[in-house]
């Protein structure tokens, strides 16, 4: 049950009067009169990278222009994971939502130059974000290269996260709104608070799972929830539709993590780019894991010490494959994804909503 | 509960800690060198000025769940060599105003710069009071720029793990230290970004981001190759020493100034003029520290290289003039037999108090500027170092 709002509700103001923060115009696109957008999920059109493909092109090289590094090196260090290599799920998402949002109050095609903003600095926040973890998860590799504490040690890689962060919260504030400087800031308060829920451990089995699912809400949805909100209060959109836009965030965020998490033990390293079963190695007790101890309460025990006895990772892989932990693990995700289809129900109907639920699809069909 | 647990906690951690080996060096304005009466009796006085002790700053922080793990984790750390200890002692040794000062010098210049002007349209006091002459917001900022200095200073304890030496520790030791350094001042950082949030004002947000971004970039500009040894560059100037120093800690206090300038709506005129005294008394600060060495035998002489003497004698005298290889001894020994280098440096510090002092004059008299220019006059007065 759905409900649908009526094309006739009256327009906003037109795009000349419209109030657009300090950079630039909003682009001029085509508007859509009363026309049914395709509903056919299938089709080109509704593909969710090529609908915000002309954004996405040369994105990267705008945020490496936003790292105004006065230092070779810095530059160099902030401009490491900026490569072209990452898959910029976040930002085609983010200007996906906005675009949506922006169809849902004006019925016109249009994204705001705050919007694409604000997709930018959820990369670099994201980045900044993997720079501190590959030093806090002492990793060796991500993406297919040496990890950026590999190659300018420990120190920099730090400092080099704070550049970043600091960069990206520099563009937020010339976007001259308070109200999406508070939402993006709950973002990065919600990565350190997982990153601390992830240091420690809830000893009640029944405590465990909604630890887990808030750990990751915090560490992954928050960002995609938060940013989606924040494009929805920049398109003008009221309450109703910004609170649409976190929890189509959040589910999708969820829901990729569940996933995230499932493929640490179905996938091998080389798919990946990244070494399988890190999870466990890490001492993390994931969704199939969790799961797989309520047929297995041996791997109670293991959770408890973080699998840091000899052993305890291939044993509890291998209960985890013998239990229905991986399956029950995809249909929480595959929950998740729905919930945030129906969310998305609730805007007007347009390319850009039918993209989002390919998007809540895409989650669930990764492989990588 | 919570906050009592907190308490033991830290003052468990405080018996067991031991000072451990700071593996790089020098700590750019740490400010907690032996001090002159002067300064202290300046500082204390600023402190009744204000309202409340300043190291008060550090207690609300420590009231948080997420440090009272930090502690916990911290005390695993204690017999190792980790940077953290260190930095947590100071941070958490209140009573010595060490870590303090900045934070007190912008809540007197609020309070110096006095009430909210007139001109008023882009900010919203309604709900505000000033407490001792001081809004909420500009308190909240003092804090905000010593939780972000405190940040700093942990993360510049993370330790580069492929360059331990055995005296180090062990490598288990070190990694685990880092995680928390890291864990703890990403906490600090956020809590400074949401606390600027809550300003309302992107103005600030802007200024205090850019300080955050030259502090960060401070540590890929100092004279240092990668294992943290000095090195002083062909051609090294003075001006290097300034733009290090203006990254390191005036790019914060300066910023910091005009920012809680900002918030209480004052004009142009009034920021840069609060932005101005912030830059030069860090200037002076760090001058003042760097000169220490050099009358006082006693003090650690880490980080020489790039002080200000020894960069002004690398200037006029060219850079192979410095045995970088030889002991910290000599090197001092060399500057202080040419007693110009040390003059030279003494007379810029007080024209840095000068150009800060002036910097003062279009504020109203009033005892929050009169304990500003005292702590000025402290700072460029080069008395005999009681021992």
């Amino acid at each position: 049950m759905y409900l649908k709002h009526s094309c006739h509700k009256t327009k906003k103001e037109s795009l000349c009067t419209a109030k657009v923060r300090s950079h630039g115009l909003p682009y001029l696109g085509q508007r859509f009169k009363g026309r049914q957008a395709e509903k056919d999920l299938n089709s080109p059109s509704t593909h969710p990278y090529t609908l915000v493909e002309n954004h996405l092109n040369g994105i990267t090289c705008r945020i490496k222009q936003d790292l105004k590094a006065i230092d070779h090196e810095l530059l160099h260090v902030s401009e490491y994971y900026f490569d072209g290599q990452g898959k910029l799920f976040r930002p085609m998402l983010i200007m996906l939502m906005a675009k949506a949002a922006n169809f849902h109050e004006t019925q016109m095609d249009r994204l705001l130059a705050s919007q694409e903003k604000i997709a930018m600095i959820a990369e670099m926040i994201h980045t900044a974000s993997l720079m501190h973890d590959d030093v806090i998860d002492a990793a060796d590799s991500r993406r297919g290269k040496p990890s950026i504490n590999q190659v300018w040690g420990q120190r920099k890689a730090i400092i080099g996260g704070d550049f970043v962060m600091a960069m990206a919260s520099i563009e937020l504030a010339r976007i001259r709104n308070e109200d999406v400087v508070s939402v993006v800031a709950q973002i990065t308060e919600d990565l350190v608070r997982g990153e601390f829920m992830q240091l420690g451990s809830k000893e009640r089995e029944e405590e465990r799972f909604t630890h887990y699912l808030n750990k990751s809400f915090k560490k992954t949805a928050s960002l995609l929830a938060n940013s989606c909100k924040a494009v929805a209060i920049l398109g003008q959109c009221d309450e109703g539709v910004a609170e649409v836009a976190f929890e189509y965030g959040k589910n999708i965020g969820i829901s990729f993590q569940l996933i995230d998490d499932l493929l640490d033990f179905t996938s091998c390293d080389h798919v990946m780019g990244k070494p399988t079963a890190a999870d466990l190695k890490l001492g993390l007790a994931t969704a199939p894991v969790l799961f797989a101890a309520k047929k297995y309460p041996e791997l109670n025990a293991m959770i408890m010490r973080r699998f840091t006895e000899e052993g305890d990772v291939e044993t509890a892989r291998q209960l985890v494959a013998k239990s229905d932990g991986v399956a029950e693990t995809r249909e929480l995700a595959q929950n998740h994804s729905r919930e945030a289809v129906r969310q998305i129900h609730t805007l007007t109907n347009s390319k850009y909503t039918t993209a989002l639920e390919r998007v809540a699809d895409m989650v669930l069909s990764r492989n990588k | 509960m919570q906050v009592r647990k907190t308490f033991i906690g830290i003052s468990r951690l405080l018996s067991y800690i031991r000072v451990a080996h700071t593996q790089n060096a020098r700590c750019f304005v740490s400010w907690n060198q032996p001090k002159t009466s002067d300064w202290k009796k300046a500082v204390s006085e600023a402190e009744k000025i204000v309202g409340y002790p300043t190291s008060f700053m550090s207690l609300r922080c420590l009231l948080s769940d997420e440090l009272a793990n930090v502690a916990l984790q911290v005390r695993k750390l204690v017999g190792t060599k980790h940077p953290l200890l260190k930095t947590a002692r100071g941070f958490l040794d209140n009573g010595k105003h060490s870590l303090q000062t900045r934070g007190l010098m912008i809540l007197l210049i609020s309070k110096a710069a006095g009430a909210k002007s007139e001109n008023m349209e882009n900010v919203d006091h309604s709900a505000d009071e000033m407490v001792s002459g001081i809004y909420p917001s500009q308190r909240q900022l003092a804090e905000i720029t010593e939780m972000i200095n405190t940040a700093n200073l942990v993360h510049r304890g993370v330790v580069n793990l492929d360059t331990l030496k055995d005296t180090d520790g062990s490598l288990k030791d070190m990694e685990f230290g880092n995680k928390i350094a890291v864990l703890s001042g990403d906490f600090l950082l956020t809590s400074a970004s949401t606390g600027l949030a809550e300003l309302r004002n992107t103005k600030v947000v802007e200024l205090v981001s850019m300080a955050i971004g030259d502090m960060m970039s401070a540590e890929f500009t100092s004279l240092r190759d990668r294992n943290g040894q000095g090195v002083l560059p062909e051609g090294v100037t003075f001006s290097c020493w300034e733009r290090q120093t203006f990254l390191q800690s005036g790019s914060l206090l300066s910023r910091g100034c005009r920012s809680a300038m900002e918030l209480a709506g004052h004009n142009e005129q009034v920021q840069m003029a609060a932005e101005e005294f912030g830059k030069n008394i860090a200037y002076a600060r760090q001058m003042n520290e760097d000169l220490l060495p050099f009358a006082n035998l006693g003090v650690d002489p880490n980080g020489i290289l790039s002080s200000a003497p020894v960069i002004r004698y690398a200037e006029v005298h060219g850079p192979q003039s410095i045995d970088t290889f030889s002991g910290h001894e000599k090197i001092i020994a060399t500057i202080i037999r040419d007693n110009e280098t040390i003059e030279w440096c003494k007379e810029k510090c007080r024209d840095y108090g000068r150009k800060a002092i002036t910097a003062l004059d279009s504020f109203e008299p009033s005892e929050a500027k009169s304990a500003l220019v005292n702590i000025v006059q402290a700072t460029t007065a080069f008395k005999p170092v009681k021992s």
